[in-house]
């Protein structure tokens, strides 16, 4: 096997070895949380629980996913081989190392601070050190991401970046900002309370500073995906995608977006005035302009391919299209769950509808939909393409990993419309233990049960997902296995604006409205003292 | 500012437009946020600009003062657990604090263990309670004849040496996380009084005893309860239910000790001190 497809499969296949158990662990939590019977109902197992599956889905999944996914196309868009693959290793060893640095005091249950940390709750310090090795591995997949595409640039004076490139320089440069949120959080704020140097913190801060990187992770573990929208599926639908530059503006206004806009979490902390809440409400909506820009693009260029095969009249093309194709099919999936996902965004990031439905299971379940919904079926999908070139063996059967995807699909529907409905009702969050004889409480039973059917039918799914690759890795070696090829628009560039080209201006657009959005929210903190805390440490003990 | 060939962003069409867009979409978000919305919050908006403004950066200015003569108000405790509280109570020396000890013998037993079930065993007491229950004795929000006479004898200082002391004696199990998952711990359970201390009763609004006094978990400044004397809980249960004893911060356990009946008062104390619930 070749070294340079040695590198991406290998966070794949760790990133999808921390995705199963994490499934299996939701499955127990939803479980603990409905009227059924459950083995070790103890509460404190729940939380131990929640910080596993939550710390793996947020950071350690997608993180490594969105790494193995940009080292594949840096490599292919660099013929082969990028540059700096040592580095790319050494990122890789931080990462995983970070990984078994901060499972270990969660499964102690020494950690069960949810993977949002939630000061004042304070758990071991290894936890957050683990996590912030973990995200420290990702740095130099990002400086890897922004090297390879300066030095694609320089190699091809003046041709556009391939826009799949293109994009996952933006998903690492995005990222690259974003995490610095939390990082701050972490090593400023809950690390020192944590190792015991001091003994107080602020809540508000922290929370805040977390906002910067609680939105915008969402859309890091969304652009893969959206790559695979633009770049993989109009190719396996043997099509061409609509418009390249459009792609270009999507990417760009995620990036520019999806960061001043965190604080539409915080609409209830008491520590903010509404002004800043409205003014990031506001550009919390400019982030729907590229997500509607992309559903026109996607279904644009599905119709182009549809119509090429055939299809006829306002709906005949979608019949058409390759529904046998994995990757098209998870897209077509993935984009009926983005609908009521985003819809329900948007109800989350209005500054009044907001106080409905915050702290209910509506938020869970929301970002469940989105996560699990609309980013994880693509992220199947792209395993499913990736997998073959990378092995050098065929997929063992596409049918199987087409109802792998319906399984999916139907999963995540049973798991999460009920649960919106459960918050609605007033389902609280973060909740491990309902009293079902209370008759308030009763009248949510029968929906969680059914989120329990749900997240059976998922954990199905994921079994099927790794037993289709498990087979394919021991398949024969295929005679000739074409490389990844990345959908052309229907009109290809040959040249673009130097600003669709490139991210110089855009990050000093996306710093400048990150000071005007934040600076005065963080900034008060220096001068409004006072407001410190005691750290309620999990792992406190004597000092004897 | 310049981008490639030497052209200022600002000749690039498109670096002009998206500053236009852009800047038309902050002016208005902070306007209508900053200027306009204010105006119309809770019926009785700012009256100037600048109050505005400073409504919406979350600043009070229509605090008015409440004439007339107001109640005095109760203090439960002058302890607030800061930085320097949190410092100075852990900060006390345990040989020091077993001299001073000395004069707690008689009543809480050679080593912290009493057999005298009405008077709390110390021994392996987190210092923070001990060091707020002297503090409070000292400044008399919470009432105890030798209690009271004890703690105003002491400095603060001495306060932290006796707690720290206590603090080094084996027994009292400890609160704190990495306790080993049991089932049975939840509404699940078939025992009224498990279910009581470890899921509490949401319909009677009463949370878990082991939410703050373990095992599993603590609360700054609340006891571990495990092995602690069964009369002594009971007898403290109610007190803060009746009020006599007042000095619980943001008074918990005032308000769930008052919902609780005498038998599970009665129940909870023996579990507790019997070693049903222990840390591990």
């Amino acid at each position: 096997m070749e070294r340079s497809r040695l590198l991406p499969l290998a966070h794949f296949i760790t990133a999808f070895l921390c995705f199963l158990p994490a499934i299996c662990l939701g499955v127990w939590q939803m479980l603990m949380r409905s009227p059924l019977p459950v083995p070790v109902d103890d509460p404190n197992a729940y939380y131990a629980s929640v910080t596993a599956h939550g710390s793996i889905m947020a950071y350690v999944f997608p993180t490594l996913f969105a790494m193995g996914f940009g080292y594949a196309i840096a490599s292919s868009a660099m013929g082969g081989v990028m540059r700096g693959e040592k580095w790319a290793w050494v990122g890789f060893f931080v990462s995983v190392v970070g990984t078994v640095i901060a499972i270990v005091p969660i499964a102690e249950g020494r950690s069960s601070v949810l993977y949002t940390f939630y000061p004042t709750l304070i758990g071991s310090p290894w936890y957050y050190v683990g996590l912030v090795l973990v995200i420290l591995g990702s740095y130099f997949w990002i400086a890897l991401m922004v090297i390879n595409m300066r030095a694609w640039k320089q190699a091809n004076p003046g041709k556009p970046v391939p826009l799949a490139l293109f994009a996952i320089t933006a998903c690492a440069i995005l990222w690259g900002w974003t995490a610095l949120g939390a990082a701050a959080e972490v090593l400023f704020q809950i690390l020192p309370v944590a190792f015991g140097w001091r003994h107080t913190i602020d809540a508000g801060l922290a929370r805040t500073l977390f906002s910067i990187t609680l939105h915008a992770i969402v859309y890091f573990w969304l652009f893969p995906t959206y790559i695979a929208y633009y770049t993989l599926m109009p190719q396996a639908a043997g099509a061409r995608l609509y418009s390249d530059t459009m792609g270009r503006i999507a990417f760009i206004l995620f990036l520019v977006f999806s960061i001043p806009v965190g604080m539409h979490h915080l609409f209830m902390d008491p520590e903010h005035g509404s002004g800043f809440k409205f003014v990031q409400s506001v550009l919390t909506f400019m982030v729907v302009l590229p997500t509607l820009l992309t559903v026109f693009t996607i279904c644009a260029s599905l119709e182009i391919a549809g119509r090429m095969r055939g299809g006829k009249g306002l709906f005949g093309w979608i019949r058409a299209l390759p529904w046998g194709e994995p990757m098209v099919l998870a897209v077509g999936l993935s984009l009926l769950l983005l609908g009521p996902g985003g819809f329900g965004g948007l109800i989350n990031m209005s500054f009044a509808m907001n106080a409905m439905v915050h702290n209910t299971s509506w938020v869970t379940a929301h970002f469940h939909l989105i996560f699990g919904g609309a980013v994880v079926i693509v992220y199947f999908a792209i395993a499913y393409e990736l997998w073959p070139r990378l092995t050098g063996r065929p997929l063992v059967s596409k049918t199987l990993a087409c109802s792998q995807l319906w399984l999916w699909f139907w999963g995540i529907l049973i798991t999460t419309v009920p649960w919106h409905i459960a918050g609605l009702m007033g389902q609280p969050r973060r909740y491990a233990i309902f009293d079902y004889s209370d008759p308030l409480v009763a009248k949510t039973g029968l929906l969680t049960i059914l989120s329990v059917v749900g997240g059976i039918v998922l954990l199905c799914s994921v079994i099927l997902f790794s037993y289709v690759l498990v087979r394919s890795f021991f398949a024969p070696l295929a005679e000739f296995m074409p490389p990844v090829r990345y959908a052309l628009a229907v009109n290809p560039p040959a040249s673009v604006p130097k600003l669709l080209n490139g991210f110089g201006f855009w990050t000093i657009v996306l710093l400048a409205l990150l000071l005007i959005s934040y600076g005065y929210p963080i900034g008060q903190f220096f001068f409004l003292r006072g407001q410190d805390s005691p750290g309620y440490s999990l792992t406190r003990e004597l000092v004897r | 500012m310049s981008g490639e060939n030497g052209k200022t962003w600002f000749q690039d069409a498109w670096a002009f437009t998206a500053i236009c867009v852009l800047s038309g979409v902050m002016v208005m978000a902070f306007g209508i946020g900053f200027l306009v919305l204010p105006r119309f919050q809770r019926g009785r908006g700012p009256s100037s600009t600048r109050d505005a403004i400073h409504q919406a950066l979350g600043f009070h200015t229509h605090e008015k003062a409440i004439g007339g003569p107001q109640p005095a108000p109760r203090i439960p405790t002058y302890v607030v657990w800061n930085e320097s509280t949190i410092h100075q109570a852990l900060s006390g020396d345990a040989k020091r604090g077993e001299f001073i000890a000395i004069n707690c013998v008689a009543c809480h037993g050679e080593k912290g263990m009493t057999s005298q079930t009405w008077i709390p065993n110390l021994a392996g007491i987190d210092p923070l309670v001990v060091y707020k229950q002297l503090d409070d004795f000292r400044s008399g929000t919470r009432v105890s004849g030798p209690m009271s006479a004890i703690a105003q004898s002491l400095t603060a200082q001495q306060t932290a040496d006796v707690a720290a002391y206590y603090a080094s004696l084996p027994g009292v199990p400890q609160t704190g996380g990495g306790r080993i998952p049991r089932s049975g711990r939840s509404y699940r359970s078939n025992d009224a009084t498990e279910r009581l201390i470890f899921a509490g009763d949401p319909k009677r609004g009463i949370a878990g005893c082991a939410a703050c006094h373990g095992p599993g978990a603590h609360r700054l400044g609340a006891p571990g309860l495990a092995r602690q004397n069964a009369a002594y809980i009971e007898q403290q249960l109610h007190d803060f239910a009746q009020g006599s004893r007042a000095n619980d911060m943001n008074m918990p356990m005032r308000t769930l000790a008052g919902m609780l009946t005498e038998d599970e008062m009665h129940a909870v104390a023996a579990a507790y001190s019997s070693g049903m619930v222990e840390a591990k």
